[in-house]
């Protein structure tokens, strides 16, 4: 245990950061209430309209697919900075991992989950009818 | 690698190109049947993969994965159930009617989650496996999304099994930052090199036990498992209990097993406690259930109690109890959901009480099979289950551990009056509306065919479970 005190004089520091923010901003903090109080402030500007948009529900969906290929680039550059050590071998691994990307990437084209419009996953609701 | 490596490691890329091909199925040939054998071909490949493996074995391959009897045993385990799964899977979904074909490739990689557990030996593999098999069961368990209870299981499993992946990673790091290793082996080198347990070495086995008592649904870690049972479709749920848990066990009792961690107290204490706990938790509240789904839920957190007291007795014996425990809980546990999925309709899954009324006596192949699979979660003669409780006990009594057998003997006898409630509900006469509404949408050939195997199963492992416990003892004798 004679090791490990400093955990907890770190685990104090860390609670007592935003209990002392805390703190400090209810003493010092102005109390009142106006009529623009409970108002979002918007750089001085009035605000106008409803903030609940909506959007396209394939506006995610992209989103998603951007996050989840352009994660997949990480792996790639972990071998890219080794790629001599690694040899062919390392060569045909990298292959079989954007083969298996590309094999993701066919499936959701289609799908029709890259297609932008009224009607995404037609292929979907198609093979619904014909198979039940 | 070498080639012996590859053949070594064929069973997991046999699972792993398996479900690629089924996902190109699904994009470019998706049709439900179609897709259906293709999985299962590709499991029985793996199956068959295991044979060649099996003359490779010993091996370590890249320093991650312990190809072995006790890690190819559980492979071939798990692609059975796996199997199982996908076969009871095709009546249920073709009952649903709608989007079934990415249901298998979503089995297959949580499958290749199970068997990289099984044959782990490493943190990064281990958390690896898990990783892959978790998030396939997020989508699997939340698959029939037209359902509101399935998506807030869905959800519920996400939330915790990120949370107790978390408190798993912190474990190993913890394990890491003081013996500065990762693999199993050079672990328990490292730990007997620096004379025994200290603080860090049970504060790190304590977290690492909390992620895997959640996977294994041990009480206290127990509270997803009744609502993530009762909204994931019935063979998700099939794959969640039967076919995951173990995966989960095998990669522990490998752990523990390397680790010596039985022989350290406060570890003892610690899985003992979790083991009572457990036995308690699920006996006494499905007592108060009215839901088979919720019932089994509740039956397999006690299943997971009695499992752990084969993991704290010590030595082969207990390796080998828990080992067969295992096989036979699989089996029962694939069975009684396999015919909660046949007969479930479209729109719901049949976990009601008045769906098994007198079910003997309209479908009385699908009541046997019922009966027989809640008197092996009871542990009555003539079942897997008997034998496995009896190997377990034991185990037990071998280690001098009275007051746990003690605990299970009072537990076995709690659980059997909720299993015998069930039994006497599916030989009460069918009322003339039971009879009418007397259907079984979900009911496929290949499904009756993997009931019928596992029913021929849990009788001959009742009967005659020698050639099983050779195996086993072949398996743990590598470990």
């Amino acid at each position: 245990m004679q090791t490990v005190w400093p955990l907890f004089v770190y685990l104090a520091a860390a609670a007592a950061v935003p209990a002392g923010m805390i703190m400090v901003s209810f003493v010092l903090g102005a109390r009142h209430s106006d009529r623009a109080t409970g108002e979002p402030y918007e750089s001085g500007i009035v605000s106008t309209g409803s903030a609940r948009l909506r959007f396209p529900i394939h506006f995610y969906l992209v989103a998603m697919f951007f996050v989840i290929f352009d994660l997949e680039a990480v792996f790639l550059f972990a071998w890219a900075v080794a790629v001599r050590e690694l040899g062919w071998a390392g060569f045909a691994e990298a292959l079989v991992f954007i083969g298996v990307l590309v094999a993701a990437l066919a499936y959701l084209w289609r799908l029709g989950a890259l297609d932008w419009g009224p009607k995404p996953f037609a292929r979907l609701s198609h093979s619904r009818h014909k198979d039940s | 690698m070498s080639s012996a490596d590859w053949i070594a490691i064929s069973p997991l890329i046999a699972v792993a190109a398996a479900a690629v091909v089924v996902m190109m199925l699904a994009a470019f040939w998706r049709r439900h049947a179609i897709v259906a054998a293709a999985s299962m071909i590709g499991l029985a490949v793996a199956l068959f993969c295991v044979l060649p493996a099996r003359s490779a074995a010993p091996r370590m391959v890249t320093g991650l994965l312990a190809i072995d009897e006790f890690g190819l045993f559980y492979v071939g385990l798990l692609l059975k159930g796996s199997l199982a799964v996908a076969a009871v899977s095709y009546g249920y979904l073709r009952a649903r009617g709608r989007d079934a074909e990415e249901y298998y490739a979503l089995l297959l990689t949580a499958t290749l989650g199970c068997v990289t557990l099984a044959v782990s030996a490493h943190f990064v593999s281990f958390f690896l496996g898990l990783e892959i098999l978790s998030v396939s069961l997020y989508a699997l368990i939340a698959y029939t999304r037209e359902r509101a209870r399935s998506i807030e299981a869905g959800i519920k499993y996400l939330v915790l099994a990120a949370g107790s992946a978390a408190f798993l990673l912190f474990g190993m790091a913890l394990l890491y930052a003081e013996y500065g290793a990762m693999g199993f082996a050079p672990l328990a080198k490292a730990l007997k090199a620096s004379g025994g347990a200290n603080v860090y070495m049970l504060a790190g086995m304590a977290l690492i036990l909390v992620g895997a008592g959640f996977k294994l649904a041990a009480a206290p870690f127990h509270l997803w498992t009744p609502d993530v049972y009762e909204g994931a479709p019935a063979p998700a749920t099939a794959f969640v209990a039967g076919v995951s848990k173990v995966a989960m066990a095998a990669l522990l009792l490998r752990f523990l097993t390397q680790l010596g961690a039985t022989d350290s107290r406060p570890i003892l204490i610690a899985l003992s406690a979790l083991a009572v706990a457990s036995m308690f938790a699920g006996n006494l509240l499905a007592l108060l259930q009215r839901n088979v789904k919720r019932i089994l839920a509740y039956s397999s957190i006690a299943h997971i109690g009695y499992l752990l007291v084969a993991f704290i007795a010590a030595g082969p014996m207990g390796a080998e109890a828990a080992t067969f425990y295992l096989a036979a809980y699989m089996i029962t546990t694939l069975i009684a959901f396999g015919v909660v999925a046949a007969l479930s309709p479209r729109d719901r899954d049949a976990d009601a009480m008045e769906d098994y009324q007198g079910l003997f006596w309209r479908r009385p192949w699908m009541g046997g099979a019922f009966v027989a699979a809640l008197l092996s979660l009871a542990g009555i003669p003539l079942t897997a289950g008997f034998i496995g409780k009896y190997f377990v006990v034991a185990s037990g009594i071998g280690s001098a551990l009275w007051a746990l057998v003690l605990i299970l003997a009072l537990n076995s006898a709690i659980g059997l009056f909720y299993y015998l409630r069930s039994v006497v509900a599916v030989y009460a006469r069918p009322g003339e509306e039971a009879k009418a509404a007397d259907r079984a949408p979900g009911f496929s050939l290949a499904g009756g065919v993997a009931l019928a195997v596992l029913g021929f199963s849990l009788i001959l492992l009742g009967v005659y479970p020698a050639p099983l416990l050779r195996l086993i003892q072949t398996a743990i004798a590598s470990l």
